[in-house]
Parts: structure tokens; C-alpha cells; sequence
């Protein structure tokens, strides 16, 4: 058998296996409509504005109803050092930094 | 029967992979730091997009708009008389308080969610009963009976009790009932929440009956969310204002390329890159300058070392790169993201599940591959290129 024959197989592998991928990821999509829907009330209902990802600080728990400063203002000169900032976006405006 | 150019090009193609498996560890292993590169790129970019889809699927239901009273620069009570002003504006249906804070549970290191308002008096709030896995919400009349999250029932250990009791500001016992506990479908909203009467969270956290600490606000007519709220600011001006529009774009802006991980994860790879150019760049091994030769002295002409060099990057680039992001999905979808978990957890005591729908986008995959597999191809056509011009006897000599 030729190489390329043996690399062709390799790629119909992998081919297959994106195609169970794809599968699966609408299976999953149908999956998460049914608890959206049920999210949506909780988020109507309690007037919810945040999703519950990291709890260790306001800011990170709440980023929606928290100053985009916060992570900086416990005392004057605070440096961040709660580990979630890490995933954080940094402010546009590099002056105010 | 296949053209000749075609046939040409397979030919081409077996000898590039038998050239690979000659060297196979070397090759191996640079695919594999290659896609270890794009697994954390790809998990990222995943992860956070996930993460966006679902806060803006979710949170359109939130309040219209949401007043918060600063002073000094941070977040204070609101007071309740705020709503009469507020009763001139025009257009505004309904203004709900809400009491809520954290509470810090010091055996457990958790940090608990606080929520208290007249849930009835909420869109949907009828139907609240349905996001609970048993139980039902607290009625007015049910003083001290609370709706918990799944983390909370677990990290206060309650088992079959439904009693528990949280310190109040002066360190003095406030007992609590069980009455319902979120289900696990919204874990990703409830998970660390606990729900209660606005008096018993007046109650627990020394907050007066003349203070809220925010009010949401219902509009009658959803274009005129922005008017009103810039009429809010202008009555209000210690207030922040936020609007749903606001609230439901948090996520978009928070995670980016810009943040401070995914800097990270772009430096490895550009740093990964760099070596790697660097290495090829600096000039092919004397081995692979000697092949050269002998292939041009059998007759081989420039184009085709060229082509065997492209195949070659190309097979090593591309096959790391589906590699990459097929085990970012997986890593995402079925491994709960556990990688980059505790980052995004940090110090948090409470771990929610992720149940997670990855989110793969058409400009995500153009990126990694602009910044992994073009750079790559870039780095070892060249100095083949820059070889393969060599006159052959001086290369094998």
C-alpha cells in the first residue's frame, strides 16, 4: 500500500470522527434548549444578571452590575490579585490603566 | 485514469511521508508540541465563547433597566424614596427592589449569593416553582424559608436536614428553612444562590426597611429602554444605570484576545513560533542538504524540492491543527474544560458544573490557523527554497 493511500485513510478517520463531533454538538444544542428554557424563567423571575462561574469575588460573580474598575479599588494602589481576573479583558482605554 | 500532474504529486506526496517517517520522531514531536499550541488557543477560545453564547441566550430576559446609588466610588443601599421620583418618568411599567449581597461562610471558605425580592410582583415569577428540583419558592407570609442552590445544599452539608443557620452583622444566629433547591438545569445561574424573603434579608444583613439595594425597572415600551434610562441618569445623578443591552454584552467584553489569559496562550504560541522559525531558518541540517543534492543530481529540478518541502509542512501543520481543535472540543464538551477550570474558578470554593455548548466559529478557526499553521509554512519554505538553489556538488561534497 502507498503512503498516500495509508494518509487518505488517516483523514477519512479523522473526517468521521469531526462528523461524530457535529453530531454531537446538535444533539447537545437540543439538549441545552430544554434547561434555557428553564433559565430564562430563573432570569425573569429573580431579575438575574449574571451567570454563577466564579464566586470568589463581586467582580467576578457580577461582572454585569460591577464597577469595570473594581478589581482595583479595594484600597488605593491595590494590585488584582484574584486568580478569575486573569480571564478578564483589559480597559480599552490604555491612559486609564 | 489519474492525470499526469495529479500522478505526479502523489508520487510527490509518498516520498514527502516517507521523508516524515524517516524522521519520524523529530516530526512527531513537533506535531504534537504544534497542537498542544492550538488545544489551548482552541480551548480557550471555546470555553469563553460558550460562555458568551449562553449569557446572551439567558440573561435577555433580565431587567429592563437596573439602578444601583454610588457614593465614593462604590456601590451603596438605594433608598426606597427613589422610587417616587421615579414614578415622574413616563413610560416606566413597573419597579421592583431587590435586597442582595454575599455572604461569606468562614467554615467553608464559600462565598454565598444573597437574593431576596417580591418575586411575584416579577415577569414569570408564577412559573419560578419550575426552575426547582423540589419544594417550592417562599411565600410573603413563610418568614425564615429559603430556595438554596445545589453547591450551597452540598457545601453546608445539610443531607435529609432542611434547618441551617447564617450569622447576621453582630455575629447573632438567623435560622433558616428549606423549602425547594434549584434543579440542576440551572445550576449554571443558581448554583450559589440563596433565595429568600426581602424582610429575613433585611434581617440578616442589617439592611434598613427604607433601603434597597437595587431597583429593577420594567418599561412599558422596549424601544424606549435607552430614553428612559438616560431620563434616570439625569434624575438620579448618584445612580448607575444599566440596561439590558448593557448586561447581556458583559460577557462579549469581558473575555477577549486582550485579557491576560489568552495574552498568555498568544505568547506561548508566538514564542513556540519564533523558535521554531528561528531553527529552520538558521539553515537546513547537513543531512537534508546532502538529500537535496543527490535529488537534483538525479534530475530532480528546484520546483519539485519545493513541493516535497510544502507537502511535507503542510501534512505536519495541518494535521496538528485538526488535532488541536478537535481535542479542544473534546477537552470543552466532555472534560468540563478542567484545564482551564481552575483559572477561571480561582480561589472559588463553589465549582459549577460547565455543561457547556463549545462554541466553533468559522473566524476562531481562521485565527489559530493564521497564527499557527501560516507561520509554520512561512518558516520552512524558505530556507529550502534558499538551499535547493545551491549548486548540488557543493552540498554533497
Amino acid at each position: 500500500m502507498r503512503p498516500s493511500h495509508l494518509l487518505f485513510i488517516f483523514l477519512l478517520l479523522l473526517t468521521f470522527i469531526n462528523a461524530t463531533l457535529y453530531v454531537h454538538a446538535k444533539r447537545l444544542a437540543n439538549d441545552l434548549k430544554a434547561d434555557q428554557a428553564l433559565q430564562t424563567i430563573a432570569v425573569a423571575g429573580l431579575g438575574l444578571t449574571d451567570l454563577c462561574v466564579a464566586t470568589e469575588a463581586r467582580y467576578t460573580r457580577h461582572p454585569a452590575v460591577s464597577d469595570p474598575m473594581a478589581p482595583f479599588m479595594d484600597h488605593p494602589g491595590a494590585i488584582e490579585h484574584f486568580p478569575t481576573g486573569s480571564f478578564w479583558n483589559a480597559p480599552t482605554n490604555s491612559e486609564t490603566r | 485514469m489519474i492525470p499526469k500532474a495529479l500522478e505526479k504529486q502523489f508520487n510527490i506526496l509518498d516520498f514527502s511521508l516517507s521523508s516524515l517517517w524517516r524522521r519520524k520522531l523529530k516530526n512527531i514531536s513537533i506535531m504534537l508540541v504544534f497542537a498542544l499550541v492550538i488545544f489551548l488557543l482552541g480551548s480557550f477560545q471555546m470555553l469563553t465563547g460558550a460562555l458568551t453564547n449562553s449569557a446572551e441566550a439567558v440573561l435577555e430576559n433580565t431587567a429592563d433597566i437596573t439602578i444601583q446609588k454610588m457614593s465614593a466610588g462604590r456601590q451603596e443601599a438605594i433608598p426606597l424614596a427613589y422610587i417616587e421620583k421615579l414614578r415622574s418618568i413616563y413610560g416606566i411599567r413597573a419597579i421592583i427592589p431587590r435586597v442582595w449581597g454575599y455572604y461569606f461562610d468562614e467554615s467553608n471558605l464559600a462565598n454565598f449569593t444573597i437574593l431576596a425580592l417580591e418575586s411575584d410582583s416579577m415577569p414569570n415569577g408564577d412559573k419560578l416553582n419550575l426552575t426547582l428540583d423540589h419544594g417550592h419558592f417562599p411565600k410573603r407570609t413563610e418568614a425564615g424559608t429559603v430556595v438554596i442552590g445545589r453547591s450551597v445544599h452540598t457545601i453546608l452539608g445539610l443531607g435529609e436536614r432542611r434547618i441551617f443557620s447564617l450569622f447576621r452583622p453582630d455575629l447573632s444566629l438567623k435560622s433558616f428553612n428549606m423549602v425547594g433547591l434549584f434543579s440542576q438545569q440551572t445550576d449554571l445561574l443558581t448554583n450559589d444562590l440563596i433565595v429568600m424573603n426581602p424582610s429575613d434579608a433585611r434581617d440578616l444583613f442589617d439592611v434598613p426597611t427604607s433601603m434597597a439595594t437595587d431597583l429593577c425597572i420594567y418599561v412599558a415600551n422596549p424601544s424606549e429602554i435607552e430614553t428612559i434610562a438616560k431620563k434616570i441618569a439625569g434624575l438620579l445623578p448618584d445612580t448607575r444605570v444599566l440596561t439590558k443591552i448593557q448586561i447581556q454584552k458583559t460577557y462579549q467584553v469581558v473575555f477577549s484576545w486582550r485579557s491576560g489569559f489568552a495574552s498568555i496562550c498568544l505568547l506561548t504560541a508566538l514564542v513556540a513560533f519564533a523558535i521554531l522559525a528561528w531553527d529552520k531558518a538558521s539553515g537546513l541540517s547537513p543531512e537534508e542538504k546532502r538529500e537535496i543534492g543527490i535529488l537534483k543530481i538525479l534530475g530532480w529540478e528546484t520546483g519539485d524540492i519545493l513541493a516535497v518541502r510544502f507537502w511535507e509542512s503542510t501534512l505536519v501543520s495541518l494535521l496538528a491543527f485538526i488535532i488541536g481543535c478537535m481535542a479542544a472540543y473534546f477537552h470543552v464538551a466532555f472534560f468540563d474544560a478542567s484545564l482551564l477550570k481552575p483559572v477561571m474558578l480561582g480561589w472559588s470554593v463553589i465549582h459549577p458544573p460547565f455543561k457547556l455548548l463549545p462554541s466553533v466559529t468559522l473566524a476562531d478557526l481562521l485565527l489559530i490557523f493564521t497564527f499557527s499553521v501560516l507561520p509554520y509554512l512561512g518558516a520552512t519554505i524558505v530556507p529550502a527554497w534558499r538551499c535547493s538553489t545551491v549548486p548540488p556538488d557543493s552540498v554533497i561534497r
